[in-house]
């Protein structure tokens, strides 16, 4: 759970007559991540016929597709039933086209009757504006001494038109105002045709134009239209019905259709990166090694001659093209989600997902700490999980259920309820209700100094866990004098040393203890601060020393060694000031806490004495207020402590995603 | 309540001077202008305020698409940067300037989607836009057809003016009225963001913007009726009717046929030799939009003398570099046509000569 899966590399040299049931034990166990074997060196002598076999397939499945688009039938869920390696593609093609013929005739004749339903609405558009306009529009069209226009155009060419024909006889009217599109009314005599064309039609007027048979007023047009799109109408329910009935009918042949084609495909797809030799092929990719020895039984049993060469793969050094396989428990999701979303951990290091499932509640616990607001999100989470609610958010759910449990655990603590603690509490229902541990809003300066020393243990485990992870990696230069090794991890403890001593003498009201108490520990902090601090000045010098870059000093260029000396002083303010804004950072989760107490108190304020119905209508928007509007902030302030002062500090990512060869689709890790 | 004057003005009038000590002096230009080659001429531009957007080309990428586009990323950043310090009251007037750009890029993704090309070649000529643009370039590429590219516009403030401008593209299968379209709306609207200034921006934003359109407005009104021919009502409605200088009784006596160097002179007094610049317009018009441009530069200077504190000042500065991105551009082309200086001097808008 704290690594990735062990994974194996394997290599198989499958005998030609084998090739199917290899491949079909390949792809339906789900555990083979396939790599690419047409290396140079071997041959893919038949690549190019497999190419073509799954291009034939994936092309059928695309048909296939497409009727059952046609048809509104979906995929379905992959059959439990085990299909044949590869199925015969002549057979499958017979039974589409039975079954596209069938279809064809009605979805040919949906189209014909929907472009003709686009048409007519064409027309009542351009109709409807002129709908009231009494003149009969073969009169217009066929008037034997006036040209007119009648049509619609931008109301800012309007002005601009009249201009253009200041010098031309003409009558311009607005038939229909409108803010955008007026209905307008363009005539003079056909002498002049040309130039109110010309003007028309540089000024965008959208002349209206109906087929010659269309006759009379644009009402009675319109009337006549409007009928033909009723029944045309009725047509297309008809010819929708059909198909759903068909749709019904074919169903389970087309589902089952699919998924052979779709398992041919995927298998023919696979073959395609196979190495093929003269009468074996070579195939290669990675395994869990867990899943090794079934894996190997079960292949011994589709080829009794099948080579099988396994190579375990070290988990310590660079590993960067072994596939990362998460194996994390189902509960542990959002978490492992979360993380993804920063990035995939490579082979090798540590899967920060368990930590991330401590650090996440109990951040966002401490800073949302009440029981009544606790249990809602707790509820409101698992009736998401479920899908009862939100389902777009179904994958976040458990993890709203998390941060409630752990609300509703610090309020208890802090001793708070929907808001109330202390005397609202009494005032509102008579009892008393006490914090286990200390309330926020009173003990403010010590909640401050409390979220400081969480602070500083989660960055203390950071730390450690960089100097694992680089152990791991074998990274020994970056180990001792890297910004997160030792030399790194020294400098934080000695500037806490410090921190403790500026605390102790300027006499802080806000006492982080840890570092306190390390100050009390009789050594030499500032000396050892200015040690660190020098070998993080130059850890640069030392990493390329140790490793034997050259040149040492990357000093070329403006400026030259001074520059360099400037750069590297930078580099160490830098450091410090990063520790000390990263220390200072976890300050948030105490000050949310008291702000999550001062909101409350702002609400009770807003409700007054009185316990009437304003009294509990305030509180109750009030606390709908906090949960949805606060507790988003909250989430947003826990994922960037998480991400950057913890993540941030030891966590690298870049793994290659684990993708077995499955007919069925995989679903997503996260 | 709008912030203006000096308590709206103080922080972005400090931010353009700034910005304009960075512009090329007349000394880079004559510098730039002797470069040998292009890659001399983008070795020098390294050293200016250009470096950061000419750093990540290679030498294989020393085409003037390519080059033209890196200049650009910088005039791109100056009116993302201007525009979100501007007063609020002004953004729309400078957002209205910068969609300029985004005009130019839908006609190249137009002109794109009737020739064809691959994405690849199209986003070597869009302008930088980055965030601010409403445009789904790739998407209306890949289209296949203008009519879905525009359709892929609905919700933008080109949709209108395109579905209109569609139906004489259908007809006509040009796409000559679409960008007329566009053009015509753009500038009204500019014009109409100028308007709604008012004290010292409207009357500088006038001024400037109004100034802007004359140069743009007189040049098309002189090629619609030199180049393309076309009848007086149809000039009219493809024309403007507003600006600082050029009035609409000047639009329409050209439209009408008058004597040209008589209505240029007329709008732009001082110009030497305009009868003979005019004699064959074909030949003088780019040698006048030169000129016409040369006055916006100094008009846009003048905002730079007395009070800093209006919207002059930030529009002002926007021109002149854009004015500024137009000479490097005419610097990169006529470098790698290996064009000989008295070639491409004429046309550049600051003086070079050594």
């Amino acid at each position: 759970m704290l690594f990735p899966r062990e994974m194996s590399e394997i290599e198989l040299i499958v005998p030609s007559k084998d090739l199917l049931a290899v491949t079909k034990v390949l792809s339906s166990y789900g555990v083979f991540h396939q790599t690419d074997s047409n290396y140079p060196g071997v041959a893919s002598g038949s690549a190019n016929t497999w190419q073509e076999t799954a291009g034939n397939y994936s092309a059928l499945e695309r048909r296939i597709q497409t009727v059952m688009q046609q048809l509104d039938i979906d995929e379905g869920r992959p059959p439990s039933k085990d299909y044949e390696a590869m199925v015969d593609l002549e057979k499958l093609r017979a039974a589409v086209e039975q079954i596209e013929a069938e279809v064809r005739s009605s979805t040919e004749e949906l189209s014909e009757q929907r472009k003709r339903l686009e048409q007519l609405e064409s027309i009542v558009r351009q109709l409807e504006p002129v709908e009231e306009v009494d003149i009969d529009i073969s009169s217009l069209r066929d008037s034997r001494y006036m040209f007119s226009i009648l049509g619609q155009m931008p109301t800012a060419n309007l002005e601009r038109m009249q201009t253009s024909l200041a010098r031309v006889p003409h009558v311009f009217l607005t038939l229909r105002a409108d803010p955008a599109r007026p209905v307008v009314w363009l005539a003079g005599t056909k002498s002049n045709a040309d130039i109110l064309e010309r003007a028309a039609r540089s000024a965008y007027l959208d002349a209206l134009s109906l087929p010659n048979d269309y006759q009379g007023t644009p009402g009675n047009i319109l009337k006549s239209l409007r009928n033909t799109i009723e029944s045309t109408r009725r047509r297309i329910k008809e010819l929708q019905d059909a198909l759903g009935r068909l749709g019904l009918e074919r169903r389970e042949q087309l589902r089952d259709l699919l998924w052979q084609t779709h398992t041919s495909r995927v298998l023919s797809d696979a073959i395609v990166r196979f190495g093929q030799l003269r009468h074996t092929y070579v195939v290669t990719g990675w395994v869990p090694s867990d899943s090794m020895e079934d894996l190997t039984r079960r292949l011994k049993q589709a080829s009794k001659e099948i080579l099988i060469e396994v190579l375990p793969t070290s988990r310590t050094g660079h590993n960067s093209s072994v596939p990362v396989a998460l194996s994390n428990n189902k509960l542990l999701k959002p978490f492992q989600m979360l993380v993804n979303t920063y990035a995939r951990p490579r082979y090798g290091e540590l899967d920060p997902t368990i930590l991330m499932a401590v650090t996440f509640p109990l951040l966002y616990g401490a800073m949302f700490g009440d029981i009544g607001q606790g249990l809602v999100l707790l509820i409101f989470g698992l009736l998401i999980n479920a899908g009862k609610v939100m389902k777009s958010m179904q994958s976040l759910g458990l993890l709203i259920a998390y941060c409630g449990a752990s609300a509703t655990i610090f309020g208890f603590l802090y001793g708070s309820i929907f808001g109330f603690e202390g005397e609202h509490f009494t005032h509102a229902f008579g009892g008393e209700l006490h914090p286990l541990w200390l309330s926020p809003l009173h003990d403010t300066l010590p909640v401050l100094g409390i979220a400081i020393d969480v602070g500083i243990v989660i960055l203390l485990i950071a730390y450690l866990l960089a100097i694992f992870n680089q152990i791991r990696s074998r990274e020994w230069a970056h180990l001792i004098f890297g910004h997160t090794g030792l030399v790194g991890f020294a400098l934080y403890i000695s500037f806490l040393g410090l921190l403790g001593m500026a605390v102790n003498a300027l006499r802080l009201p806000i006492i982080p203890k840890i570092a306190v108490g390390i100050a009390s520990i009789p050594l030499p902090w500032t000396i050892l601060a200015l040690i660190f601090g020098l070998g993080i000045m130059f850890s640069e010098v030392l990493i390329n020393l140790y490793e034997g870059h050259r040149p040492v000093v990357e000093a070329h260029g403006v400026g030259g060694f001074i520059m360099y000396l400037v750069q590297a002083f930078m580099d160490l303010f830098e450091t410090l000031i990063s520790q000390l804004s990263n220390t200072l950072s976890f300050v948030r989760v105490g000050a949310f806490a008291v702000a999550h107490g001062g909101v409350s108190m702002a609400i009770f304020a807003l409700a007054g004495e009185e316990l009437g119905f304003k009294y509990w209508l305030t509180v109750l928007l009030g606390n709908i207020f906090i949960i949805g509007f606060e507790g988003l902030i909250v989430g947003i302030q826990t994922m960037r402590l998480n991400y950057y002062e913890f993540l941030g500090k030891f966590f690298k990512g870049g793994g290659t995603r684990f993708e077995p060869l499955s007919v069925a689709p995989t679903q997503e890790e996260a | 309540m709008a912030k203006s004057g000096v308590s709206g003005y103080a922080a972005i009038s400090a931010r353009v001077r700034a910005m304009y000590s960075s512009m090329l002096s007349p000394q880079d230009f004559v510098r730039l202008s002797d470069a040998p080659d292009v890659s001399s001429l983008i070795s020098q531009l390294k050293q200016t305020a250009y470096g950061p957007y000419l750093d990540g080309l290679k030498e294989k990428d020393f085409t003037p698409q390519k080059l033209d586009l890196a200049i650009k990323g910088r005039l791109g950043d100056s009116y993302r940067s201007i525009t979100q310090m501007a007063p609020e009251h002004a953004r729309p007037l400078l957002k209205q300037l910068y969609r300029y750009f985004e005009i130019q890029n839908l006609k190249a993704i137009l002109r794109a989607v009737v020739s064809d090309p691959t994405w690849e070649h199209v986003q070597d000529v869009l302008f930088p836009m980055r965030e601010m643009t409403v445009l789904p370039a790739q998407a209306m590429l890949e289209s296949g057809s203008v009519g879905a590219a525009i359709e892929l516009l609905q919700n933008t403030p080109y949709y209108d003016t395109l579905s209109f401008a569609m139906k004489r593209y259908s007809a006509e299968q040009n796409l000559f009225p679409l960008e007329v379209a566009l053009d015509l709306q753009y500038w009204r609207q500019l014009w109409s963001e100028a308007k709604k200034l008012s004290g010292q921006d409207g009357v500088q934003a006038t001024k400037i913007i109004g100034s802007l359109m004359d140069v743009n407005n007189l040049m098309w009104v002189i090629r619609y009726k030199v180049y393309h021919g076309l009848s007086e009502e149809e000039i009219i409605n493809y024309t403007l009717p507003f600006g600082y200088r050029v009035r609409d009784d000047d639009v329409r006596a050209v439209a009408a046929g008058a004597d040209l160097p008589l209505v240029v002179g007329r709008v732009f007094p001082g110009i030497p030799d305009l009868n003979a610049l005019l004699e064959n317009p074909r030949q003088g018009l780019p040698q006048l939009e030169v000129i016409l441009k040369r006055r916006l530069m100094q008009q846009c200077l003048s905002a730079f003398i007395g009070n800093p504190f209006h919207i002059g000042v930030p529009l002002a500065f926007l021109i002149l570099s854009d004015l500024e991105v137009q000479d490097l551009t005419v610097l990169v082309e006529a470098k790698s046509a290996e064009m000989p200086a008295e070639e491409f001097r004429p046309f550049m808008l600051r003086s070079v000569e050594a």
